[in-house]
């Protein structure tokens, strides 16, 4: 992944995301039940420490993807295949020397 | 660690930033050929962003300091592991928040500088919702968003709740932005609404992320709304099964088996205990690395014995279970009202 080509997710003060505009939000949603995402069909982010997912295109494609970042400080991103619910298998973010990118944790 | 992906330094490409439990807040720089290593985001006289507890790179040892204490304020000792960067004060520059994760409140590291030369303060300040401090417990992370469209952006903090034991669970909680500004433009926040409750951890199946509850919200199903995706560890214990006599004699035996293993394992740390015990720092740093791998192999062959009971006393009684994933709540309060995109 490139830092050039992903999008910056830009969380603006209108509720708009990817052009597309959000239906306003109630303040006391109602969710249903919650499923565990999968990725290439395995349990996306499962085992690792403390798992932290956030939404992001990470290739440009306009599609939101998902990376997991951990407590050890490393990445993992999920892509999504476009139009679908289904994500490709979960690959590491890698540093410009081609390295695992490490935030270098204690 | 919860990355935010933001163009911090402002030159077309995206950065990673991120809070880690290393106290501090990190960030990797966007190039043209790829993320660079990432490094400490620095206060405005070139010294590391805390607030108390920090792992020092040098000494090699957790340390504290309260040289960034607001000294208005009595604080516990707080421990950063989360950060976003945000223009909180509306003065065209990101400033710093910082999550703690010891004592769940959230503080402010304000720019002084400009978006192209940053100049963080030197104090963290306390941020408040209502006339109270924010505090969620034990903090996760926290992301900026304007969950309800109002044009105000609200706080979305998972907190960690108990991570291990069977006190309450973490939660997801939202701090709705409020148009009451400061006079300097700061964003203010309301009381919190809780978007996911802590749970009890009974179940025999994982159903939710029970703790350690990290959030992201986005329009995940296009269909116009926001939903959010939650990292945690699940806690279940599976259902047991009624056993045969032989099996009963089984579990009664690798019962014991693993205790025996437990008591090795007990035994060499003991001796990497004893073996350290009166000597100087360099001196017991080293012999502890000399004990460690001597009992390298013995430690090895007792974890792996120890794994294997125990899946086999699991396979019988099933023990308590906690394990990390990935959860996904789709939002279900309103129809869709415009296509988003997935």
């Amino acid at each position: 992944m490139n830092p050039g080509l992903s999008r910056t997710l830009t969380l603006t003060a209108t509720c708009t995301l990817f052009g597309a505009t959000l239906a306003a939000q109630d303040l006391n949603p109602t969710f249903a039940k919650p499923v565990r995402l999968e990725a290439g069909g395995k349990l996306l982010g499962a085992g690792r420490l403390y798992p932290s997912p956030v939404y992001r295109d990470m290739n440009g494609d306009g599609h939101l993807d998902i990376v997991v970042g951990d407590l050890r400080g490393l990445l993992t991103y999920a892509l999504r295949e476009p139009g679908t619910d289904e994500f490709r298998a979960e690959a590491k973010v890698m540093d410009l020397d081609g390295r695992d990118l490490d935030f270098n944790n204690w | 660690m919860s990355p935010q992906f933001v163009d911090f330094d402002g030159n077309g490409l995206t950065d990673i930033l991120a809070g880690t439990f290393s106290g501090s807040p990190w960030i990797s720089i966007g190039t043209t050929k790829g993320w660079s290593k990432p490094e400490q985001i620095l206060d405005q006289n070139g010294k590391r962003i805390v607030l108390n507890q920090f792992w020092n790179y040098q000494t090699e040892k957790w340390d504290s300091t309260n040289r960034c204490d607001d000294p208005h304020l009595q604080l516990e000792n707080g421990h950063c592991t989360s950060a976003f960067a945000i223009d909180f004060d509306q003065d065209g520059d990101f400033d710093l928040l910082l999550g703690d994760y010891d004592t769940g409140q959230l503080f402010l590291r304000r720019n002084g500088g400009t978006a192209k030369k940053p100049a963080f303060g030197t104090i963290n300040e306390r941020l408040s919702a209502g006339s109270e401090p924010i505090d969620v417990g034990k903090m996760a992370t926290m992301r900026v968003l304007d969950w309800n469209g109002d044009g105000h952006s609200d706080l979305l903090i998972g907190s960690m709740g108990d991570t291990y034991g069977q006190g309450p669970g973490g939660a997801v909680l939202l701090f709705p932005g409020s148009p009451r500004r400061g006079d300097n433009g700061d964003m203010a926040f309301d009381a919190p609404v809780t978007l996911i409750a802590a749970e009890g951890k009974s179940g025999q199946n994982p159903k939710r992320p029970d703790a350690g509850l990290y959030a992201d919200a986005a329009d995940h199903d296009g269909d116009g709304d926001l939903d959010l995706v939650v990292g945690g560890y699940s806690m279940w214990t599976p259902n047991g099964r009624e056993l045969t006599t032989a099996e009963q004699q089984k579990v009664a035996i690798l019962g014991e088996r693993k205790a025996e293993l437990m008591k090795q394992i007990q035994k060499l740390g003991k001796r990497l205990q004893q073996a350290v015990e009166g000597l100087g720092e360099n001196e017991a740093k080293t012999k502890r690395k000399e004990v460690l791998k001597a009992q390298s192999k013995m430690r090895r062959e007792l974890s792996s014995k120890l794994r294997d009971c125990t899946a086999q006393l699991n396979e019988l009684v099933p023990s308590p279970q906690r394990k990390s994933f990935v959860w996904f709540y789709e939002n279900i309060t309103t129809a869709a009202t415009t296509g988003g995109q997935r």
